[in-house]
């Protein structure tokens, strides 16, 4: 390997990763000391930090239910991601009539995007009677076709003669998947919890356009309410940003390995 | 293939299938028929033909405002996919804590676009803002410049935070497909002595254009759909500076209820998606943008 | 995953990162929620004193609450012999408090504000109550 200086591409990368933490160091620091909301200079070290702006954003605006509804649409959303994907992803591994067909209606679903069809969704949702609803908001999420092809991916990998194996011995379908695909293929159940939690916790024009009462709404909408209702006159709103980027920092820190898997095993919703 | 076990597999088939079809399919459909009518929810529908769409493209400023604030907003993905590929070509460099420079320029892409929009919005703010600050500190310029009030910075206000939010999902591509490329094409054509930059452009570049594609699909894909943000950081003003065509679409679906106008429009937008990636396609040599072997 | 089918399976599931990590975050949030149930009792205590550091008796106390923009006034009490007082508030955290004595006169308005509603807080600092005939406020 031809030997060339390190310490520039280090000087590089640090540059920019002062550039990208350095709204994250922002925001942190006004959420606790409030200070650069109206006055100037901004200071680099917060003065006198405090913790009572995340008190107040408690109460202001009913965090803790918005937080309750999202985690309650992003399990559902999950849950039946895994389960539907899976069966998905089992029966295209099978050879079957009408197989290209529903390959192609797939493939080309990946290409129309969630705001091409906002309309008639939710005029759909409004005649299944699901509009302001858990049910109305996750159904939508049930299902992505990135995580469809992951399983099928996983389980195309599975050698046959487990297969057979498990149909000689008179196994349903039904039970193949679960007996012996699925424990084999634990990446890709990871791969999907975290895609399926993270699209639906983020999720922010389908809620708006869903739930009619304010306490139906999902985290991401609070936080829009909350800058439609202070404004940006008060150190609550940055520590409401705060308190809602730290669950995705977290979950990000803990599952980089099955999000970062997830996204590269193919193109992404973005 | 027996057929006694074929409805076990349309069966494990039909959830999913019926969510695409409700979700995607139907819409789409829906959309087109919807767009030659005159609807709402609370008359019979009525058939107008093409007036619709008339109306869009000859008597809408707003929809052509939209239009270009969209294809500025597209074509200004490319930007940052370059700068993405000058990031891989750094992290996939030989050097201690890779991962965590990875990880701290990745950070940034699953966050909540909400949130990204909020502390934006606020950086780019006219009086208190860092960049303000920066700009004045540095003697750049003696006013403050109203970013996200003025009616040539708000878009490109908009476009750099969507940069910051999708440089580490770009680098995350390039530097798989940087991580693909056998390191014996490098030994090789160092031995026969070629300069690091002929590797790079008769190796690198050839061989990372299926990620390239795929970054440049996905960007645009973004840009398209990028409504979060938009709504967050700027309400599509001032006037209708950032006015996107998905915000005027939903603005003329849910605060105007032109459920009619706004399926016409929406049909206008995916018929555009689908023209601009299959041009992409065919620029990018057929067969999204494989490699091809001689 | 690490997959080594060495380790029983109760050891797989709950020394992984996940469990760790959000176990500690839901004992943290547990053992919160226990201060907070045993120090509500929305008592405000502190001292009033005058200028010369004495305990002043018999001084009234104010307390307002913040009420979405402005502070509203909600609640009164009155020192003892030693300057103390005690208010119960358990609506609001955000708080401001003075005292003021006829004759003696009446401290500025002092803001308390606490991590949660009807959080037990006593004052560090008394009251002071400064004459106000000096015709400023």
């Amino acid at each position: 390997m031809r030997r060339y200086p390190r310490w520039p591409i280090h000087m590089a990368l640090l540059t920019v990763s002062v550039l990208m933490l350095l709204p994250f160091y922002w925001v942190v620091k006004t959420s606790v000391s409030g200070e650069n909301i109206f006055a100037y200079p901004p200071s680099i070290i917060p003065k006198s930090p405090h913790l009572f702006y995340y008190v107040d954003a408690w109460y202001y605006i009913p965090f803790a239910r918005y937080f309750v509804n999202s985690i309650v649409v992003s399990s559902i959303a999950v849950v039946a991601n895994v389960i539907l994907n899976a069966m998905a992803g089992y029966a295209l591994t099978r050879d079957f009539v009408g197989k290209p067909f529903v390959l192609f209606l797939f493939l080309s679903c990946m290409m129309i995007p969630f705001q091409a069809t906002i309309i008639p969704a939710y005029l759909i949702t409004g005649r299944l009677g699901l509009l302001d609803s858990f049910w109305g908001l996750a159904l939508p999420q049930c299902s992505t076709i990135v995580c469809i092809f992951v399983f099928k991916g996983s389980f195309d990998a599975v050698p046959r003669s487990l297969v057979d194996a498990a149909r000689i011995d008179g196994l349903s379908e039904w039970r193949i998947i679960w007996k012996v695909m699925m424990p084999l293929a634990k990446s890709a159940i990871a791969t999907n919890v975290i895609l399926a939690f993270v699209w639906s916790w983020n999720n922010f024009m389908w809620p708006l356009i869903v739930t009619r009462s304010a306490d139906m709404q999902t985290l991401p909408l609070g936080l829009a309410r909350f800058l439609s209702y202070q404004e940006d006159t008060t150190g609550a709103l940055y520590a409401f940003c705060v308190m809602v980027l730290a669950p995705g920092v977290l979950l990000f820190l803990l599952a980089q390995r099955e999000f970062i898997q997830g996204l590269t095993s193919g193109a992404t919703k973005g | 293939m027996r057929i006694r076990s074929a409805l076990p597999i349309w069966c494990f088939l039909a959830p999913s299938l019926v969510i695409f079809l409700l979700y995607r399919v139907l819409p789409l459909a829906w959309n087109l028929v919807l767009s030659f009518q005159d609807w709402s929810p609370l008359k019979a529908a009525r058939w107008v033909g093409l007036s619709q769409y008339e109306e869009m493209l000859f008597d809408d400023e707003v929809f052509w405002q939209a239009l270009w604030n969209t294809v500025f907003f597209i074509a200004s993905a490319p930007i940052a996919v370059l700068l993405a590929l000058g990031l891989a070509l750094l992290v996939n460099a030989d050097i201690r804590g890779r991962n965590i420079y990875r990880t701290i320029i990745f950070i940034s892409y699953p966050l909540m676009t909400v949130a990204v929009a909020i502390i934006w919005r606020w950086m780019f703010e006219e009086r208190v803002g860092l960049i303000n600050y920066v700009a004045r500190s540095l003697d750049l310029v003696t006013q403050p410049i109203p970013f996200l009030n003025s009616f040539q910075w708000a878009l490109p206000s908009v476009i750099a935070a969507n940069t910051w939010q999708m440089l580490g999902f770009y680098m995350i591509i390039l530097l798989t497909g940087l991580q693909n490329i056998p390191e014996n094409l490098y030994e090789a054509a160092a031995i026969d002595g070629a300069s690091a930059r002929r590797r790079f452009w008769r190796i690198t570049v050839p061989l990372l254009k299926p990620s390239l594609f795929l970054c440049f699909v996905v960007g645009m894909l973004n840009s398209f759909t990028s409504f979060d943000l938009v709504y967050v950081m700027t309400g599509g003003g001032p006037g209708r500076a950032t006015e996107l065509l998905v915000t005027y679409i939903y603005k003329l679906g849910f605060v105007q209820t032109r459920f009619d106008y706004a399926a016409a429009v929406t049909v206008f937008y995916f018929a555009l998606l689908v023209a601009i990636t299959w041009s992409a396609n065919r620029l990018s040599g057929g067969n999204a943008g494989a490699v091809e072997r001689d | 995953m690490r997959d080594d089918f060495d380790r029983p399976l109760w050891r797989r599931l709950v020394v992984n990162r996940f469990v760790v990590v959000l176990g500690a975050i839901a004992l943290a949030i547990v053992g919160w929620n226990a201060y907070v149930a045993s120090y509500s009792g929305g008592r405000v205590t502190g001292r009033v004193t005058d200028t010369a550091g004495e305990p002043v008796a018999g001084a009234s106390v104010t307390l307002w609450v913040l009420n979405f923009t402005t502070y509203v006034e909600k609640a009164r009490g009155v020192t003892d012999a030693d300057g103390r007082f005690l208010i119960i508030n358990r609506d609001s955290h955000n708080l401001q408090l003075a005292a003021e004595k006829a004759g003696v006169g009446r401290s500025r308005r002092v803001p308390v504000r606490l991590y949660f509603r009807a959080q037990d807080v006593e004052l560090r600092e008394p009251l002071v109550l400064v004459p106000t005939s000096q015709g400023g406020s």
